[in-house]
């Protein structure tokens, strides 16, 4: 068991009634990575992690997570995960600490001076009744809840939404520390910053299709860049458009931005000999820039 | 007045009026086949006071009966019920939806908010008299029930202005607290209480007047089917609900809103006092969320308390001692009284304490009461968490479907039983007060039977919760049909031919072995069980199969 992979889907097809919200999703999480689920809302993140954790049932197709199937073992499966729901809802009247209380419970005990450790971190209030707590400060008690059990797998489901930058940092923080004591986490989010700076392979989601996954890295040595360039008089953008690897140009008067790819030398000696280049600055691309360069048709034609 | 807020009340609220007036109408039907085919001479013979506190006119014929019996009680109970429900949401379940905010972020007033809301009340309110008026008439008519000499307006008009009332006090509580649940209880206490007083005193010798300071005295104290309109009667009403309209919308305006509503119990002010902090912090902090069971004990102690003391106190012990103040016509007279009209108000035999209790407190209050409590647990049981969305939170714990039922139940029928408990001291205590000399064995028999019954409607509203995962369908679902049931109970031994069918009423097995004389009927108690258990069974299947819910 300790082999298998911590999460794995195998042609996970889910409809309500004409809609189709996961279509045959293939998918393999390895143990002891941080794997980021990408997609627009509504794309079927939610139901994706819904289904494996035996909320909602399978139209077709299977799940395991540790080796264990998602509705036969569904009971057993919790002993092994945390799990962050999207949209996070409490109990109101209960303080922070009587809420652990009550997961703790149901799992037989937790590690009390760990959770105090994490509600330092990320600055909980455990003593104030949820109910009187603003919506990131929830999150905070919904993150505890999820590492106290020190988990194998943590299942989250847009989980910094509400957070403050700093409490961010320190939740990415916690995610690489689980991460190095070999858990798993599986992190569904839109905001692409986020999964870029944390997961080592991402998927991305679009209308209840897996389009794609990638590792970070091998996404990022695709070597994509935007590049501005600052000249003395007024450029066409004709000039650009037929080079190789150049890709979203804009012109905006003596101002090009345009996506790039490949060797940089070709690029400069062609604009050189045409105009007098002043200055150029380039950066890394996104990862959102990445997916639409690299995957725009498969998206069209799902969106389609 | 904002048209868009009253079109959106009225459109999120007219179900619920609606289910209220058609079940009403068929239940008035009914009643109205069945007396017809009674013999009407039985009533000439009735004592005055007993005509009274039944609400039956002298002439008594047909259509007064079927109308006191329906409308005078159950409906009345039923629209008021509905009107309640929507004037304690009015601006309070905006605040504990947290919609509150987005609705006043528009450009206007918390008046004109609460103002449209009040309309589309009075609207629906209004709505639904009419159609009752409507079908009382029609009901009438297709049964050729002679109806001449009778204001069924006027008792449909007391009606309406009785279910205002209430209306308003919960509308004008809400806008004070912001708590929907603290308006809708207080008024539904307000209402029980005035309910009972109202019938109760009328028959006690020298308080007759009391009488008057139950609001529930000018819906019917004047007899509105026999004598027409009361106008005297009306207007105080309606000075009642012109205060109240006042009291919301000054209190709705000088109020800090609420963001999420969270109530504070008594426990948390204990918990919050230094003195008894670490006390109670032992006892209730932790200890309240131990386990499932307990914590959804704990949600629900308020509506424990007031439910097991009203019945202790006001059904229980003062019934006793007021047996002896009954007026002196009423004893002995009960020789007269032919049996299939005592079924209808439960079997009691108004000459003996058994069965004066049986009237008073066993009859229609008693399984009232555990129902009240049951079916609260065990509508929220599921479809709570699930609305609430909290259900994913918890299975992601390592606990089975099965297993939140069994425990949710288990605090279903701890509550049951602890309503039913305080009915048995209370009714115990009250015998004793006014040496009754009632069985006390008998006591205890007939108050485990109503618990029994206020279980099998708990695990009703358990496995409609289990099935649809929705609150409201669960609590008006289970209501809709322990009503036609109590009804199906009461009625149907009137009429030889179908006199059998009273069996699929659960009703049936709690006092028709007439448990106060006779001690317990461990067979009908076993087919309360029984049913008990099929239900949770029932449900454990209906859920473990179904897709949760993702929001309300």
């Amino acid at each position: 068991m300790a082999t298998s992979a911590a999460i794995v889907a195998e042609g996970l097809t889910k409809h309500y009634g004409n809609v189709r919200a996961l279509i045959d999703l293939d998918l393999s999480v390895e143990r002891g990575e941080i794997f980021g689920f990408l997609g627009p809302n509504g794309a079927g993140k939610t139901t994706m992690i819904r289904t494996i954790l035996d909320e909602i049932r399978p139209t077709s197709g299977r799940a395991s997570i540790v080796g264990l199937d998602s509705h036969a073992d569904a009971v057993e499966i919790r002993h092994h995960i945390g799990y962050v729901p999207g949209d996070l809802a409490l109990y109101p009247n209960l303080t922070g600490h009587d809420t652990l209380t009550y997961f703790a419970n149901l799992r037989g005990g937790v590690d009390w001076p760990y959770v105090d450790t994490l509600a330092d971190r990320l600055d909980a209030d455990l003593s104030k009744k949820v109910g009187d707590l603003s919506s990131g400060n929830r999150q905070k008690v919904g993150l505890i809840q999820a590492f106290m059990n020190k988990p194998e797998v943590l299942i989250m489901d847009e989980p910094s939404s509400g957070l403050d930058p700093l409490v961010q940092r320190e939740f990415q923080a916690l995610l690489r520390e689980v991460i190095a004591d070999s858990s798993t986490v599986f992190l569904s989010s839109h905001t692409l910053s986020e999964v870029q700076r944390v997961a080592d392979r991402v998927g991305i989601i679009r209308h209840g299709k897996l389009i794609a996954v990638e590792a970070v890295a091998s996404l990022r040595s695709k070597g994509i860049r935007t590049v501005e360039l600052f000249f003395d008089s007024p450029v066409d953008a004709a000039v650009f458009e037929p080079l190789p690897g150049v890709g979203d140009v804009t012109v905006q008067n003596h101002h090009v931005t345009l996506s790039f790819s490949g060797q940089m030398e070709t690029l400069l000696r062609v604009v050189t000999e045409r105009y007098t280049l002043l200055d150029i600055s380039t950066q890394e691309a996104d990862l959102e820039e990445i997916f639409l360069t690299y995957y725009r048709d498969d998206v069209n034609e799902v969106v389609a | 007045m904002l048209t868009n807020v009253f079109t959106k009340t009225t459109r999120d609220r007219w179900k619920g009026m609606a289910i209220g007036v058609v079940s009403l109408a068929a239940l008035f039907f009914f009643a109205m086949s069945v007396y017809r085919d009674i013999d009407l001479s039985v009533y000439t013979n009735l004592p005055e006071v007993f005509r009274t506190l039944m609400d039956i006119p002298k002439d008594a014929d047909v259509g007064s009966l079927a109308y006191g019996a329906i409308f005078g009680s159950y409906g009345t109970l039923t629209i008021a019920a509905v009107t309640v429900s929507m004037g304690s949401s009015s601006i309070a379940g905006e605040e504990r939806k947290g919609t509150i905010g987005l609705l006043l972020g528009n450009p206007k007033s918390r008046v004109s908010v609460l103002s449209s809301k009040a309309a589309s009340l009075v609207l629906l309110l209004g709505l639904g008299s009419l159609a009752l008026w409507g079908a009382g008439l029609g009901s009438a008519a297709i049964l050729g029930v002679e109806t001449g000499g009778m204001h069924v307006g006027a008792l449909v008009f007391h009606m309406f202005a009785i279910s205002a009332f209430f209306g308003f006090l919960a509308m004008a509580i809400g806008a004070w607290t912001g708590s929907p649940g603290m308006a809708s209880g207080v008024t539904a206490g307000v209402m029980f209480i005035s309910f009972v007083g109202a019938g109760l005193f009328p028959i006690i010798k020298g308080w007759e007047n009391v009488t008057k300071v139950f609001p529930w005295y000018y819906f019917n104290g004047s007899k509105p089917v026999t004598n027409g309109v009361d106008w005297g009667h009306i207007a105080v009403l309606f000075a009642g609900i012109v205060v109240f309209v006042v009291a919301a919308l000054v209190g709705v305006t000088r109020r800090d809103l609420k963001s999420q509503a969270v109530g504070v119990t008594l426990l948390d002010r204990l918990r919050g006092n230094p003195l008894t902090h670490n006390v109670i912090d032992r006892l209730a902090g932790s200890a309240r969320v131990s386990r499932i069971w307990v914590k959804t004990a704990s949600e629900h102690q308020g509506l424990l308390f007031v439910t097991a003391a009203l019945m202790f106190f006001m059904m229980g012990v003062m019934i006793g001692p007021m047996y002896g103040f009954i007026d002196e016509a009423m004893v002995g007279l009960m020789d007269n009284f032919p049996e299939v009209l005592l079924a209808l108000f439960g079997g009691g035999d108004m000459g003996t304490p058994e069965g004066w209790y049986q009237i008073e407190s066993f009859g229609m209050m008693a399984p009232i009461a555990v129902m009240v409590v049951t079916v609260a647990i065990g509508a929220r049981a599921l479809a709570g968490e699930e609305q609430h969305r909290t259900m994913g939170l918890l299975l992601a714990n390592p606990v089975k479907r099965s297993t939140i039922i069994y425990q949710k139940t288990f605090a279903m029928a701890l509550y049951g039983l602890a309503v039913g408990f305080s009915t048995f001291a209370g009714v115990a205590i009250g015998s004793l007060l006014g040496g009754l000399g009632m069985n006390v064995g008998n006591i205890a028999a007939t108050s485990l039977l109503v618990t029994l019954v206020g279980l099998v409607f708990g695990a009703f509203a358990v496995a409609l919760s289990a099935a649809t995962g929705r609150v409201n369908v669960a609590v008006y679902g289970t209501v809709g049909v322990a009503l036609i049931l109590y009804v199906l109970n009461a009625l149907l031994p009137f009429n030889d031919r179908l006199v059998g069918y009273a069996k699929v009423s659960p009703f049936y097995y709690y006092l028709t072995s007439d448990p106060l004389m006779n001690g317990m009927n461990w067979n009908h108690g076993a087919v309360l069980t029984v049913l008990t258990i099929m239900l949770i069974v029932l449900s454990v299947i209906l859920f473990q199969r179904r897709d949760l819910r993702q929001s309300g």
